[in-house]
């Protein structure tokens, strides 16, 4: 994405990629408004000679020819267009706004028929990227849009807006604030000598950058609930062939989206598509059944589950109740952490043949997929299961940069917790700089000057003389 | 009567002799005005150079070709350490001098410098012509016409002197006051502010009782700051171990460059301290006070507070130090470290003799509050030429710092740039990634000050690597493009540093029995160089110091470097002139203000003004990527 290349007219789809009501393809650039006219049939006068801050009705049409509105012309879609004037729109250039009656299909030809019209495909964030760039949000705020954008539920955009407000940053001042009280008492030792000064604590500095150490931790912590928060939960089903993972997955989504068959083998790749359980994003994954195979394309989905349940937040593993636990089952199971599973027997009413204690560590559900209401217990567990990610109001969450920082902060303010640790005056000059360093990586979050902060800090509170 | 040449330094003190001598010295017709020839260099407050970081500018000054260090080890009456047990990079020097004798070197060094001439004179305003700088006018109507002018006035500029509720012009203890050039300057759009600064009591030797103080020597061999003053005393020194009859060493007949041997014994310093009653006095007074009274109106160094700020701010602390140092050899003047005040003078002599050893002092001159003018140094380039008035240049106090080192500092740096513009030739400008001198200068002409500007360690973000044993080394490059050291000095340096990085490379290399690399074994704490198994005989002692500190600091100044590299490229990207702060409009208005006045002349110096957030940077970056100026929706 480089600068200088604002004369572009670029679109994009506005909305999630999903079912939804209404879909929006956004248009923004100077052609913004002669590509309205040329896609879009409307009663007189077109789009370009309508005020900002109006919507018309009417159609997306297929093609120049025959003209747009005219008769023979094929309809792509029936749509409300939006007109914005620069300034005053979301970019601060000429916008135009496409709803459409939802779908992704439809919503994709709406694009494509704007694309041909000359616009360009926007890049990820680039209309929040010129909304920056015209001096319209703060970069900040650009990026609490940016994660707004991408959330995938009510609760990640209660924490994409609390960021907006300064949750994260009021978090972060206060570990600042403690690293620098901690690197003034520091560098007061150091730039005076020995007789002007209180006596150097080290002990007490060591206390201090433990405590920033696990200060930091905390906010590192948030990372994890952060991501699930911005993504939603992974939740991978797992389990041999024919153990029932896809009627599973159909029957939690409530629709037919994977192909079922008593064939074992049936489901080749993963399938994934989005769950929403108490407010709770999961993005439910079907993988294919887990067994030594021949077959080079099983083979792969075998390989490609596996992977998924590496990355899993959280594991639903079916066992089949008639049979014994296997080899298989064993080492899938130690892979799986018991607070992050839910097992689930499958086939009680064939008889349940498996011993109990080798699964006791695991909340086990007993089910029968194929009677009506089967899965409501499971939900319910994991509803209880993801329920930590969803206790109380959203809390502070960070994004990919700001973990970056807050890691390099602990990890320089943990390195230098070390070299105290040996009490060598020797060892101050080295650890402030380390200090420094997180410091500084804090200060990169929260948009404060370093500098200035510690002399005051520093200079503030000692009396110096000679 | 009217003078030509090419550079005139406005003022004798620290900045104006270390400007006057490296303008001389890079072969520019100088001239050096001066109220009293006698005041060249005088040490108007403490008699020692060096202290905290302020000891690392000395050691620059001697690394790009100053005077201070030298002069400071020749007129040198006592030689410290200080920060020892606390590593290398904070490691500092500190001298006692003898005032008269520092002085009176330094006089001696302005008179036999080519191309120096010295001038009495108070300069009472500049000569502009359609606002180009001609020159300066003294007070008796004679004119000095010069291609560059250095301001290095200190104190003098309207400097009002307070004794308790009495004030009386003055730029000193017994000197005038200068007013005209702040009209000068504020005509040309400067802006003025007032500081204030102050200076204890001085007592008479012979008054004081020094068996109720703790005594504290100076350190042998001297730790001195000068290479000239290492050199001498370890040639000495290795004469007399080899028994020779002083075939090659020559003994200097004292005089003023020379004023004692550099063998000569020590003055000892003694420690005292305040007392409850000396608290008490204080605390009565204070409406007496000039500070505390509402007389002044200036803000005074936080860092060096009077002791009525150190009694009503500390009010915790029972006592505070006290350091009974001589002013000179042949003087009996006490130096009084840790009282300056501005109380009317019974409530200074009561207080005094409330100071164990003090009880019978005899006072010879009172303590003394200064306020002064100074002008806001983010109005200079970093070159230290104004951005108001061509080829007009400021430095030292008048730019808000305190210290003479500081001062020094400024003054070379404004001095070798006044006259490489006299040559033609580009200003030098020092990165604060490279020296002390660069912190400073790019802190006050960034941020400005609105107290007295002093240095520490922990203004510089690369501590660990500008220390003053490397200063000689790390600043080599740059000493060599300024060009006021011998050849022979540069090329002796340039070796040095080959062996260094020869020596720090073969140590990798090498391994002892137990696999382990020589450079491992050096980075452990208590291993020295020659305690080795595989070191070389023939290294010196300043080669060996530097394979050892570069060593055991290695991992952290990789990563001090890693950071300097992360905000290198905002260093280079370069600010281009067309650009508008005003027309950027998605900019705060607090940083259009900043970014206007101030005119950073890179990213990286941008960065630093208080004020301007990360957010304005990249606003900035982005619009320079542009490439061409902003206007309001322009081709978007």
């Amino acid at each position: 994405m480089s600068i200088g290349d604002e004369k572009d007219t670029i679109a994009g789809i506005a909305t999630a990629q999903g079912e939804g009501g209404i879909s929006i393809v956004r248009v923004s650039g100077p052609a913004a408004l002669a590509i309205a006219d040329s896609v879009f049939a409307c009663h007189s006068p077109p789009p370009s000679r309508r005020d900002g801050g109006t919507f018309v009705h009417g159609q997306v049409t297929a093609g120049d020819n025959p003209p747009a509105g005219g008769p023979g012309a094929t309809v792509v879609d029936e749509a409300v267009l939006l007109i914005f004037r620069a300034p005053r729109s979301y970019t601060r250039e000429d916008v135009v706004e496409i709803q459409g009656h939802g779908g992704v299909v439809s919503a994709q030809r709406v694009l494509r028929r704007v694309l041909d019209a000359g616009a360009r495909l926007a890049e990820p964030g680039e209309f929040t990227k010129r909304a920056f760039i015209n001096g319209r949000i703060d970069l900040t705020q650009a990026e609490a849009v940016l994660d707004l954008i991408r959330a995938g539920s009510d609760r990640a955009a209660a924490a994409a807006i609390e960021q907006l407000g300064g949750a994260l940053t009021s978090w972060v001042t206060t570990t600042y604030d403690d690293l620098l009280s901690l690197v003034g008492g520091l560098e007061v030792g150091l730039d005076f000598p020995d007789d002007e000064m209180p006596p150097l604590l080290i002990e007490e500095s060591c206390r201090m950058a433990d405590a920033v150490g696990r200060q930091l931790d905390r906010l590192l912590g948030t990372w994890d609930e952060g991501h699930v928060v911005r993504d939603g939960v992974l939740t991978v089903i797992s389990g041999k062939p024919n153990v029932g993972k896809s009627t599973l997955f159909n029957a939690l989504l409530g629709t037919d989206r994977a192909i079922v068959a008593d064939h074992p083998g049936t489901t080749r790749d993963t399938l994934e598509e989005r769950l929403i359980i108490d407010g709770i994003l999961l993005r439910l994954v079907d993988t294919a059944g887990l067994r030594d195979t021949d077959c080079v394309i099983e083979h792969q989905g075998v390989l490609r589950a596996k992977q998924q349940m590496q990355k899993a937040d959280l594991h639903i593993h079916i066992l089949d109740a008639s049979q014994p636990l296997d080899r298989t089952d064993r080492e899938s199971l130690s892979l799986m952490p018991p607070d992050r599973t839910i097992v689930v027997l499958n086939k009680v009413d064939l008889g349940v043949t498996i011993e109990p204690s080798s699964i006791a560590e695991y909340p086990v559900i007993s089910a029968c997929f194929l009677k009506p209401g089967a899965v409501d217990n499971l939900k319910t567990t994991l509803a209880s299961r993801i329920a930590r990610y969803s206790g109380g109001p959203a809390r502070v969450t960070i994004s990919e940069r700001h973990r970056q920082a807050i890691l390099a902060a602990s990890v320089d303010t943990r390195e230098a917790m070390s070299l105290l640790a040996h009490g060598r005056e020797e060892a101050i000059a080295p650890a402030v700089s380390l200090l420094r360093s997180a410091a500084e990586e804090l200060a990169m979050i929260t948009g404060r000057v370093y500098h200035d902060d510690l002399l005051d800090r520093v200079f503030s509170r000692f009396c110096i003389g000679k | 009567m009217t003078v030509s040449c090419d550079v005139v330094v406005v003022g004798g003190g620290h900045a104006g002799c270390e400007a006057a001598l490296a303008s001389a010295r890079l072969g520019v017709d100088t001239v050096l005005v001066t109220m009293e020839q006698a005041a060249i260099g005088r040490m108007s407050c403490n008699p020692s150079i060096g202290g905290i970081a302020k000891s690392h500018i000395v050691f620059e000054l001697d690394a790009l070709g100053g005077e201070m260090a030298k002069n400071a080890d020749y007129t040198g009456l006592q030689f410290r350490i200080l920060n020892t047990r606390k590593g290398p990079a904070v490691r500092s020097n500190r001298a006692q001098c003898d005032k008269y004798a520092y002085s009176g070197r330094m006089l001696a060094v302005l008179q036999q410098t080519e191309g120096l001439r010295i001038i009495e004179g108070s300069v009472s305003r500049l000569i502009l012509t359609n606002g180009r700088l001609l020159g300066v006018e003294t007070i008796d109507g004679s004119h000095i016409r010069a291609n560059c002018v250095v301001i290095t006035a200190g104190t003098f500029l309207r400097g009002t002197i307070h004794i308790g509720d009495k004030s009386y012009p003055g730029g000193r203890n017994g000197e005038p006051a200068a007013s005209g050039l702040s009209d000068s300057l504020e005509a040309l759009g400067i802006r003025i502010a007032r500081l204030k600064t102050g200076t204890p009591p001085r007592l008479h030797a012979d008054s004081l009782n020094y068996a109720a103080m703790q005594i504290q020597p100076g350190l042998v061999p001297p730790p001195f700051f000068s290479h000239a003053a290492r050199t001498e005393w370890q040639m000495f020194h290795v004469e007399h171990r080899q028994g020779s009859d002083s075939v090659f060493h020559v003994e200097h007949p004292p005089s003023m460059l020379r004023p004692w041997p550099l063998v000569e014994p020590q003055l000892p310093c003694y420690l005292t301290h305040t007392t409850a009653r000396t608290h008490e006095i204080v605390r009565s007074n204070l409406g007496r006070s000039s500070l505390y009274g509402g007389f002044i109106a200036g803000t005074g160094v936080r860092y060096c507070p009077s002791l009525e700020d150190k009694i009503v701010k500390f009010a915790d602390r029972e006592q505070h130090h006290v350091f009974i140092e001589p002013e000179g050899r042949n003087t009996p003047s006490i130096y009084p470290n840790g009282i300056s005040n501005s109380l009317p003078e019974d409530v200074q002599l009561e207080m005094v003799r409330s100071i164990p050893g003090l009880e019978n002092a005899r006072i010879l001159d009172w303590a003394y509050a200064i306020e002064y003018d100074f002008a806001d140094p983010t109005q200079l380039m970093p070159s230290l030429e104004s951005k108001l008035c061509e080829h007009l240049y400021l430095a030292g106090q008048i730019n808000g710092t305190t210290g003479y080192e500081e001062a020094a500092g400024q003054g070379f740096i404004a001095g070798v740039n006044a006259a490489r513009n006299c040559l033609g030739r580009p200003p030098v400008v020092m990165p604060r990634q490279e020296s002390y001198i660069g912190v400073m200068i790019d802190d006050l002409v960034t941020k400005g000050t609105s107290e007295p500007y002093r240095m520490f360690t922990s203004r510089a973000e690369h501590r660990l690597a500008l220390r003053q044993d490397n200063a000689r080394f790390r600043l080599h490059a740059r000493a060599k493009d300024i060009g006021l050291l011998s050849d022979a000095h540069l090329a002796e340096t340039e070796r040095k540093v080959g062996e260094i990085n020869g020596e720090i490379e073969r140590l990798s290399t090498k391994w002892d029995e137990d696999g382990i690399s020589l450079i491992q074994m050096l980075r452990r704490p208590d291993v020295g160089y020659r305690s080795l198994s595989g070191a070389l005989a023939g290294l010196s002692d300043d080669v060996v110091e530097q394979i050892e500190i570069t060593t055991k600091y290695a991992g952290y100044i990789v990563r001090e470097e890693q950071q300097i590299a992360r905000s290198r490229h905002l260093e280079e990207q370069a600010i281009p002139a067309w650009i508008d702060y005003k027309a950027i409009t998605s900019l705060r208005k607090e940083s259009i203000e900043k970014l206007s006045r101030i005119r950073p002349l890179n990213l990286g110096q941008a960065s630093r003004i208080a004020g301007v957030n990360p957010t304005d940077i990249s606003l900035l970056a982005l619009v320079i990527r542009r490439g061409k100026p902003w206007t309001e929706g322009a081709g978007c």
